[in-house]
């Protein structure tokens, strides 16, 4: 699925959840962080169900889909191994060397959650 | 070619009689006549050293007419016929004859004033101001500048009486008079050529000295917003900062900076503010984030900062500003506040290096926001030092407090568990008890007058922990008994500046 079709729809339900709910959203940070994305799918169906703004349910299915939430195994991106087998290793540079120091899990934890820094 | 060296020459002569007083008046010694308490001096000075004087003798041996300068003993005169200039020391605030001010120290004084507001006004509103969420912009800017309002008036009213005259003799250690308030007696008289100086620096005039111990005042409760932005009603901050710089900052900066407090007395080293305004103003805000509780969502939704390139404009215009509030704390154009200016700056850059360097580290990418963290977590550390140690030891400092404001701003925070939402603890408290321990270890005794003591600075550290914690949380309370302190959970949705001031920001 091409990336601006997801974000077309996390656009979508970001506009309906700011003016049905008044809950304001982050597009881009929906279509790349997945445990995001799940929260606020969840959040719009609870919303589509309490409030009946059916509206918001359809979408929030929409992204579901697209997002390939309901199949977490299939929408896991491919390891950073195997990522780095694909790509020509770049040779020396700072982000090899901070790979070297433990670029992990926490380079990819979800960024502003629970503070800023 | 002739006419052109004897304007030169002519121009130097000029130079040389109008720089001369100028020259003469640069030791902030004290001023020559003071109406105030003054010492007893002795009727006959002491006999004089013995001085070397320069006096042209003949080179009898040679034969040749040469005139060399020899040393020649001066007997000593007698004591009676010495005249000796009174010795006065001020022990308050007040007149002294205009010409008894230094100039220089003066100007640079009106100037350092400036900056620290510039720090405030528009520094912390942008430097915070970019790092809430696009909802909530305006009413950040909106808190720090009506705080810079509402605390100059309380600071004219009561705040500088309280901090910065002695207080009667039972409370004097604690909180100062009642001699300045509505800055009462901070005169200017033309005629009689006479000025109010404070007794705290008697080579400016009182009111220059009042406009910069206000502009501390100022920043220190803008500092606390950072704390609970996002949910925290406009007129409870109204409120709260109203009590909390007379309850909490007032009393505090007595205790530390007026030669009667406490803590002063103790031998606390608090050069600029280490712990009057940046231990305290944590501590505060630390009490704001558990009193109030988290935002909505907090530790489940992404809070993206509205624009970190404003942080970054106010991180620059911290960074300049500080120079005026470090140097400007020596109160005088001096080497002391060359090298507070010096180290100022090396300690800003370790540390915005040093927590690039854990950041880097521990999470893969040196962040915008974690340079300009480390920027204000080396200047927040250096400030308790500033006029006390040597350029060398700044390194220290910043490299100290760049990893462990980095900790307090992620590992510390998450033990505490407070939506502490812009790391006004982890940057400024954290910094702030750094520095004031690090200035017990490494303050020279050839520029502080005394050796540090990590105890003393401990005491003075935790003493003021413990009443900004007390207090804060006092004035907390009074404040909601008058006004909610949270905004509606509807409100908190919708965004601050539309709700509390009916503005949103242009797209």
């Amino acid at each position: 699925m091409l990336a601006n079709e997801k974000i077309a729809i996390a656009a979508h339900l970001h506009v309906l959840l700011r003016r049905k709910t008044g809950r304001v959203t982050d597009t881009e940070w929906m279509v790349s962080n997945r445990e995001y994305a799940l929260e606020i799918v969840r959040f719009a169906r609870e919303k589509a169900t309490q409030d009946g703004h059916a509206d918001l349910g359809i979408m929030a299915n929409r992204l579901a889909d697209i997002m390939a939430l309901t199949a977490p195994a299939q929408a896991a991106p491919a390891p950073r191994a195997a990522q780095a087998k694909a790509a020509p290793e770049p040779g020396f540079n700072l982000f090899t060397a901070s790979r070297s120091f433990g670029d992990s899990e926490s380079a990819q934890a979800p960024r502003y959650v629970a503070g800023l820094r | 070619m002739y006419h052109c060296k004897q304007s030169i020459a002519l121009a130097f002569s000029l130079w040389l009689t109008v720089m001369a007083p100028v020259h003469a008046q640069t030791s902030p010694a004290a001023p020559a006549a003071l109406t105030q308490a003054s010492q007893p001096v002795p009727d006959t000075a002491p006999p004089p050293s013995v001085p070397l004087a320069a006096t042209p003798v003949s080179s009898a041996s040679s034969g040749t007419p040469a005139v060399v300068l020899a040393p020649q003993v001066v007997v000593p005169t007698p004591p009676a016929v010495v005249p000796t200039p009174p010795v006065v020391v001020l022990t308050q605030p007040g007149l002294v004859r205009a010409d008894s001010l230094n100039g220089a120290d003066t100007a640079w004084m009106l100037m350092a004033t400036a900056l620290v507001l510039l720090m405030t006004l528009p520094g912390i509103a942008l430097f915070y101001g970019g790092m809430v969420r696009r909802k909530s912009v305006l009413n950040v800017m909106a808190s720090v500048l009506a705080t810079c309002a509402i605390v100059s008036l309380l600071w004219f009213a009561v705040g500088y009486s309280i901090a910065f005259t002695p207080g009667s003799s039972a409370l004097g250690p604690y909180v100062g008079g009642t001699g300045r308030l509505w800055f009462a007696g901070l005169d200017y008289i033309k005629d009689a050529q006479q000025v109010a100086v404070s007794h705290i620096a008697p080579n400016i005039p009182e009111s220059v000295y009042a406009m910069f111990q206000l502009t501390f005042a100022i920043i220190t409760a803008a500092l606390v917003v950072g704390a609970f932005v996002e949910r925290m009603r406009f007129s409870a901050t109204l409120i709260f900062m109203s009590l909390w710089t007379l309850l909490v900052y007032a009393p505090i900066a007595h205790w530390v900076w007026e030669p009667s407090g406490w803590l002063a007395r103790l031998g606390t080293l608090d050069f600029a503010g280490g712990s009057v305004v940046h231990i305290n103003a944590g501590m505060a805000g630390l009490v704001c984030a558990y009193a109030l509780g988290p935002r909505r969502g907090y530790g489940r939704e992404a809070f993206s900062p509205f624009n970190l390139g404003l942080t970054m404009a106010g991180t620059g215009l911290l960074w300049v500003g500080w120079f005026g509030f470090n140097a400007g704390s020596a109160v005088a154009a001096d080497g002391r506040a060359g090298l507070a200016m010096t180290v100022t700056h090396i300690a800003a850059a370790a540390g915005a290096l040093s927590w690039m360097v854990a950041e880097w580290v521990t999470r893969g990418r040196p962040s915008l926001l974690g340079l300009c963290s480390g920027v204000v977590a080396g200047l927040v550390a250096i400030t308790p030092a500033a006029g006390y140690v040597q350029p060398s030891a700044a390194v220290v400092f910043g490299m100290v407090a760049g990893v462990a404001c980095y900790w307090g701003a992620t590992g510390l925070k998450r033990l505490l568990r407070a939506d502490d939402s812009l790391d006004v603890f982890g940057v400024h408290g954290v910094g702030g008890i750094v520095g004031s321990l690090l200035t017990g270890v490494f303050a020279s005794k050839s520029l502080a007058g005394v050796d540090g003591s990590v105890l003393t600075q401990l005491i003075g550290a935790g003493a003021v922990m413990l009443y900004s914690l007390l207090m804060t949380a006092l004035v907390l309370w009074i404040t909601s008994l008058c006004v909610s302190l949270r905004v509606s959970e509807a409100d908190e949705i919708e965004g601050l500046d539309i709700t509390q001031h009916a503005e949103r920001l242009g797209t």
